[in-house]
């Protein structure tokens, strides 16, 4: 059976309280409840894409890469989005100063052996 | 709770060994039993190790030092805690003793990495990051490491000639422990502030360079803890363990309050000084987990060493040399001495044992030595 590939990444809000969480823990760092991925119990929490203009908050650019980068160097960064969460990810420019602002799209981060992996990468804003 | 003190210490030199995990191990243990005048009566062992079951494909490592040694029926345990393992063991060691479970505890930390080249090493120790929020693309903990000295850099001014310092002063201090990875001397000259130094010291993850980070090397060490009641059955004085701590942070750094903040450092410092009964005034001197050179700055700051952002002071004065007032790294730290992840924690204590003997070679014995306190984590400051 084939399965379209899900793109995105998501932030996951707490049902009961609406509390964000990246990435998605077993229980709402606010108000303690349950996540439940049956949803036998308890609603499960909802995913809430993450994309769109966050700042920059610190970056670096590392030489050594691992396997399968086939790169000089590679620019990565701690960036906030406008809805608090905090994220990781790989940043797509050279022209780097904190506290930018910056666009969040998803792409190939990795290539494992027939699998590609999405992720966050940052832009600058047109 | 009982007293526990260490009678028994023992070190290889940390490198490329051409030695199997286990019996480098068991050579750090011989020493340590040999130091504290035993041949058996060991109850528990603590073996502490990362990378076992990924590097070596070997799994019980704890029970195959036990019977290497033949220390049978001795009860073992491995403990893998990250690059925190070694303190793990000796935690652990502690509470066995201090609860009456054991009166005679070896720890042996260990680790065999020189069989990866550097992008598995470093690719090794990024498995403790967040599989799919930090992993996947492509982060490691040089990364981090290098986001916060630039966050760290911009608040407080720190420059890369301070980092540069640091290293000089911790490959000073490993020419002199004949234990070290890499005993040879380098100068500020040589790596900073001129375009050979361009070459010779490369960005790694800008803003930190090559001379910032720690090597990638095989190596272990034991120690022998006691019940303090007993303590006068071995040959060596013991040396008191008079406060202990651990504490964890978030798994991602993104979720850190303050990036800038090692939470987990603060609060394991807190709860040892509280055990002690002392504050960080009392602390003659210090083996802080310098994986990275910025690292050893803001621990020193986090444990109360230094006012927030003054360690930078301190390193201009000289103050934390082995000849100043507050000793940090005398054994080199894991920038010259060397991070054998599973080792590290053990290593440190090993240290602290030797300097507080008076047992450290010329040239890197610190002075009078009174309570030394040893900073060991795991990750990005996760734990303690
Ligand atoms: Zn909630």
């Amino acid at each position: 059976m084939l399965k379209k590939i899900d793109k995105n990444v998501y932030a996951s809000k707490c049902p009961k309280c609406g509390h964000l969480h990246y990435p998605a823990p077993m229980r709402c760092h606010e108000c303690k409840e349950r996540r439940d991925p049956s949803k036998t119990v308890f609603a499960d929490f909802e995913k809430v894409p993450l994309r769109g203009t966050c700042k920059l908050l610190t970056f670096t650019r590392v030489y050594a890469l691992p396997d399968g980068y086939d790169l000089k160097y590679m620019n990565f960064g701690l960036v906030e989005f406008e809805n608090g969460i905090r994220a990781a990810g790989q940043i797509m420019t050279d022209d780097l100063k904190l506290g930018m602002p910056l666009i969040a799209k998803t792409g190939v981060v990795k290539e494992v052996i027939g699998k590609d992996i999405y992720g966050l990468q940052f832009y600058p804003c047109e | 709770m009982r007293n526990v003190g260490i009678v028994g210490i023992g070190h290889i030199k940390f490198g490329k060994l051409e030695f199997e995990l286990v019996d480098i191990m068991a050579w750090t243990a011989l020493e340590a039993m040999k130091d504290a005048g035993i041949e058996n009566g060991i109850d528990q062992v603590f073996v502490s190790n990362m990378g076992g079951g990924i590097i070596n494909r070997q799994c019980g490592i704890a029970s195959a030092l036990v019977s290497n040694l033949n220390l049978e029926p001795a009860m073992a345990e491995l403990v893998e805690n990250g690059p925190a393992s070694g303190s793990s063991a000796v935690k652990l060691g502690y509470m066995a003793i201090a609860s009456g479970l054991a009166n005679v505890v070896l720890v042996t930390g260990g680790e065999t990495m020189r069989s990866l080249n550097g992008w598995q090493a470093t690719d090794f120790v990024a498995t403790l990051l967040h599989p799919e929020a930090e992993y996947n693309y492509g982060l490691t903990l040089p990364a981090f490491a290098g986001m916060f000295t630039r966050l760290y850099m911009e608040k407080y001014g720190l420059t890369e000639q301070h980092l540069a310092m640091i290293s000089v002063k911790n490959h000073d201090n490993a020419a002199l422990n004949p234990f070290a990875h890499v005993r040879l001397p380098v100068t500020l000259e040589a790596i900073y502030g001129n375009p050979d130094a361009n070459v010779i010291n490369p960005y790694m993850a800008e803003p930190l360079r090559i001379y910032d980070m720690c090597p990638v090397s095989d190596g272990a060490a034991s120690l022998i803890l006691c019940n303090m009641d007993i303590a006068n059955r071995f040959r060596k004085k013991p040396i008191r363990i008079a406060g202990i701590g651990q504490a964890t942070d978030t798994h991602c750094v993104h979720n850190r309050k303050d990036p800038l903040e090692l939470t987990a450092v603060k609060g394991a410092s807190e709860k040892a000084y509280k055990m002690a009964g002392i504050g960080p005034k009392e602390i003659s001197f210090a083996e802080l987990h310098d994986a990275f050179s910025i690292l050893e700055v803001a621990e020193s700051e986090e444990i109360g060493l230094f006012e927030r952002g003054k360690a930078k002071n301190a390193i201009e004065l000289g103050e934390t040399r082995v000849t100043g007032r507050i000793p940090i790294n005398s054994s080199g730290g894991l920038k010259a001495k060397g991070h054998p992840v599973g080792a590290t924690g053990v290593s440190q204590i090993h240290e602290l044992v030797k300097q507080l003997r008076r047992e450290a070679e010329p040239g890197r014995q610190v002075k009078e030595p009174n309570y030394g306190l040893a900073i060991n984590f795991g990750g990005h400051a996760e734990e303690n």
